[in-house]
């Protein structure tokens, strides 16, 4: 093992973690509630369509959405049930987006994590790389960090790109959020199954598990079960420097492999694959006991929640159910947010449901919550420093306040990998990612209503 | 319960700390050399400081009205820019040329730019550069501090007496020594060595906040501690400054003093962590303000060994001020692996 907390990259920040409020809570199965509203936007790339219609009898783990794109994923019904619409639902990104409403029929189900029926004699050359490649795909696994990128197609083995370092994120850096620490801890034997599995499909074999310092407990687990589980006998386990953003894939790989993937381009090109550790037990669940992707760890905690907890939650429950089994709001409840603190989005909208890749809920009370009032920017560089990707946060956000989006351009606003820090950081309250942001949807628009 | 929870976008959460906490740790940062010219000028400091630091707020509360703007006392930095000011006078200044100078630096050098973070020079600086163009002869009669003269006269009597109790500043005083009356050699090396012990304790005449080294050294230890500052600038400025002055020593010592007796007049100090690392008027990337540094070092010592001044710091952080834009420019960042575009 390497020196704990020396691997690092350049820029971020140390928000204060918040991971005690939930890191001691089990994962805990949650009764299925009596609706649920399963978006048809849960990936990166093609959208699904509804495969089932109004008022059909669905059952739990039957495909009721797909798309036949390459870069898609289908989507499950989480429950036996009736659907009962398919309509517009708030959505925390899109503002309001389709999805399956679906009535469930027997609320006493519940589904358990699989995790004690995997075990360490585990042989992942029972399974063709194809194999893997199409449970993964008909599973509708799609990265559970957060981007949502259809895993299928990245465990796809491709002679032109073929990947030499798979890293297993095991970094969770947002504040508050402890569900994959939690799985790690609870579901060790099934991540590194996954992982041998992800390894098996793209013939790699120089596997990393990078999880931050602040964890150790999960390090040991996972040393531990290495030298218990002959398949995974040759992966490494790697302590990076707990550091907000550790987990971007970026980042990580920065860290890891000491290697840059360029600005605007996808770990691929440099023949690293980066998954997390929930993807990777997915993965499991998938391969080895054909199980879809219906329902996901989820942290739900804050100082505005009055239990947190962890859950294992079906997709398209409304976050407002989950928050009720955490306990309910506090009265100071202020902010109600998709994700952790530093990239989720904050919503007013308690039926808005949870998705494949939505792996935490954060109340935020109003405490916690600095009142920002923006003042001139004092140039003191201090956004540079903390900018991960190395740009310049005060000249992209100055440029597109002043509607001079070539010149956000030219200082690379694509680049912004968006996480925050630069607005994190700044002394004088400027929204920084938020005008980086506006200023991407802003040239986005620009170039649709300019054609070619 | 729903009508308490708010929308914007993320982050959620920020580090608690703003631009009048910036400020507030130079204030502080200040304070050692805040004492010390207490102690070696007495009362003329104070009413040197008081009357830089209340008529530097006073113009910007006027300005602020004046404009229509909101308020920005708040964020202090018309108190920084108070002391510094106050910090590169000299202590038998009377009190309506400080008032002046704070005009000048406020209202000239911060506001019509627009206010903090727009104004492209150091106002402090700006405002120095407009009373020695105005009051020359004022601004170069040095009291002699209380410490080595214990007769020092009090509030009242040293404008009516200036010639009584002045002395020139080491700098000046070594100009002289080495241009005028060359001695043999060690007796220069005493009078020299002599004259850097004061330096570093700060019993020499000079600006109000550039006598001692030591208390400058404190408060700027505190500002890289703090990470209120960044290193470069303060590395840079002390490191060319010390080249510079270490090659002219080894061509000519007869003329040239030690590198040391450079870095120790408070003046270079000050500027290196004080008024070059003013974040406003200094460049944004760490390749810039290197750049920004090593000019501000070089020209100052141009301009000590070179020009009739024995002082250039002033001189040097606004010249290279003029320039931060183009340095911003030249230093231009790229984003971290190279960009493709996807
Ligand atoms: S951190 Fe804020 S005040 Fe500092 S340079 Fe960046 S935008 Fe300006
Ligand atoms: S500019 Fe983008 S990548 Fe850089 S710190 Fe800000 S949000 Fe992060």
């Amino acid at each position: 093992m390497n020196t704990p907390g020396k691997l690092t990259f350049k820029g971020g920040v140390h928000p204060p973690d918040y991971k005690d409020l939930s890191s001691q809570c089990a994962i805990e199965a949650v009764s299925v509630p009596k609706q649920l509203a399963v978006m048809l936007t849960q990936n990166i790339g093609a959208i699904c369509k509804p495969v089932v219609n109004k008022k059909d009898h669905v059952t739990a783990g039957q495909v009721i959405g797909s798309n036949d794109a390459f870069v898609s994923a289908p989507i499950h019904s989480p429950v036996n049930g009736t659907v009962k619409d398919i309509a517009l639902q708030s959505h925390p990104v899109l503002g309001r987006a389709e999805a399956i409403l679906i009535e469930s029929d027997d609320t006493n189900q519940q589904k358990w994590p699989r995790a004690d029926q995997f075990n360490v004699t585990f042989d992942p050359a029972h399974f063709l790389p194809e194999h893997i490649f199409d449970s993964v795909r008909k599973a509708g696994i799609v990265g559970m960090g957060g981007a949502g990128f259809p895993t299928s197609v990245k465990i796809k083995a491709n002679p032109q790109s073929p990947i030499n370092t798979i890293i297993i994120n095991g970094c969770e850096c947002e504040p508050f959020i402890t569900c994959d620490y939690r799985i790690m801890l609870e579901w060790t034997i099934q991540i590194l199954t996954g992982v041998s599995l992800i390894s098996r499909a793209l013939n790699c074999g120089n596997v990393y598990i990078g999880i931050e310092d602040n964890k150790p407990d999960a390090i040991a687990v996972f040393e531990k079960a290495i030298h218990t589980m002959p398949c995974a006998s040759g992966i490494k386990i790697v302590a990076v420097k707990t550091k907000y953003p550790q987990g971007g894939e970026k980042q990580l790989i920065k860290s890891i492999t000491n290697k840059d993937v360029p600005a605007g381009g996808i770990p691929p090109m440099i023949g690293v694959l980066v998954t997390n550790v929930a993807t990777a037990a997915a993965i499991a669940e998938a391969v080895v006991f054909d199980g879809p992707l219906t329902h996901r760890p989820v942290t739900v905690s804050g100082s505005g929640i009055k239990t947190p907890g962890n859950f294992y939650a079906p997709v398209g429950m409304a976050a407002g159910e989950l928050i009720e089994l955490a306990g309910g709001l506090t009265d100071d409840a202020e902010k109600i947010i998709l994700g952790g603190p530093m990239m989720g989005f904050a919503v007013a909208d308690l039926s808005i449901p949870i998705t494949k890749t939505c792996g935490a809920i954060t109340v935020l009370a109003a405490k916690d919550i600095v009142k920002r009032k923006e003042t001139p920017c004092i140039r003191c560089g201090r956004c540079i420093e903390v900018c991960p990707m190395n740009l310049t946060p005060t000249t992209i956000a100055h440029a597109v306040k002043h509607n001079l989006l070539d010149t956000a351009q030219q200082y690379y606003m694509s680049a912004c990998v968006e996480c925050g820090c630069c607005s994190y950081i700044c002394p004088a309250d400027i929204e920084l990612s938020g005008f980086i942001k506006t200023g991407k949807i802003l040239v986005a628009r620009q170039k649709k209503l300019m054609p070619k | 319960m729903l009508q308490n929870i708010k929308i914007s976008p993320s982050p959620h959460i920020s580090k608690h700390h703003s631009t009048q906490s910036v400020m507030l740790d130079v204030i502080i940062g200040l304070v050692p050399a805040i004492i010390a010219s207490l102690v070696f000028f007495r009362m003329r400091a104070g009413i040197v400081l008081a009357s830089c630091v209340i008529s530097c707020v006073a113009f910007e509360a006027v300005c602020n009205l004046a404009r229509k703007k909101p308020n920005s006392l708040g964020d202090l930095s018309a108190v920084v820019t108070g002391i510094i000011l106050a910090f590169s006078l000299p202590p038998s200044i009377p009190f309506w040329v400080c008032i002046i100078g704070s005009g000048f630096a406020i209202i000239i050098g911060k506001m019509v730019f627009g206010g903090l973070g727009a104004n492209i020079f150091n106002p402090a600086m700006a405002g120095r550069c407009f009373l020695t163009a105005c009051f020359g002869t004022m601004m170069t009669v040095w009291t002699v501090p209380a410490t080595i003269d214990s007769a020092m006269p009090q509030v009242g009597t040293v404008s009516e007496a200036p010639a009584a109790i002045t002395q020139a500043t080491p700098l000046g005083l070594i100009k002289d020594i080495l241009k005028n009356k060359p001695a043999p050699q060690d007796e220069k090396i005493k009078a020299v060595n002599g004259i850097f012990k004061n330096m570093v304790i700060g019993s020499t005449s000079g600006c109000l906040g550039e006598t001692s080294a030591l208390a400058l050294l404190i408060g700027g230890i505190y500002l890289l501690i703090k990470r209120t500052i960044d290193w470069i600038i303060p590395t840079a400025v002390l490191g060319v400054a010390f080249i510079c002055a270490f090659i002219a020593c080894e061509i000519d010592p007869h003329h040239y003093v030690l590198p040391w007796i450079h870095l120790a007049s408070g003046g270079l100090l000050m500027g290196a962590f004080f008024i070059a690392t003013d974040p406003v008027t200094a460049p944004l990337t760490k390749k810039g303000m290197w750049i920004f540094g090593a000019g501000v070092g070089a020209l100052t010592m141009l301009i000590r060994l070179v020009g009739e001044y024995p002082e250039g710091v002033m001189f040097a952080v606004l010249l290279m001020n003029s320039i931060s834009p183009l340095i911003d420019r030249f230093t231009k960042l790229t984003p971290t692996g190279g960009m493709v575009n996807a």
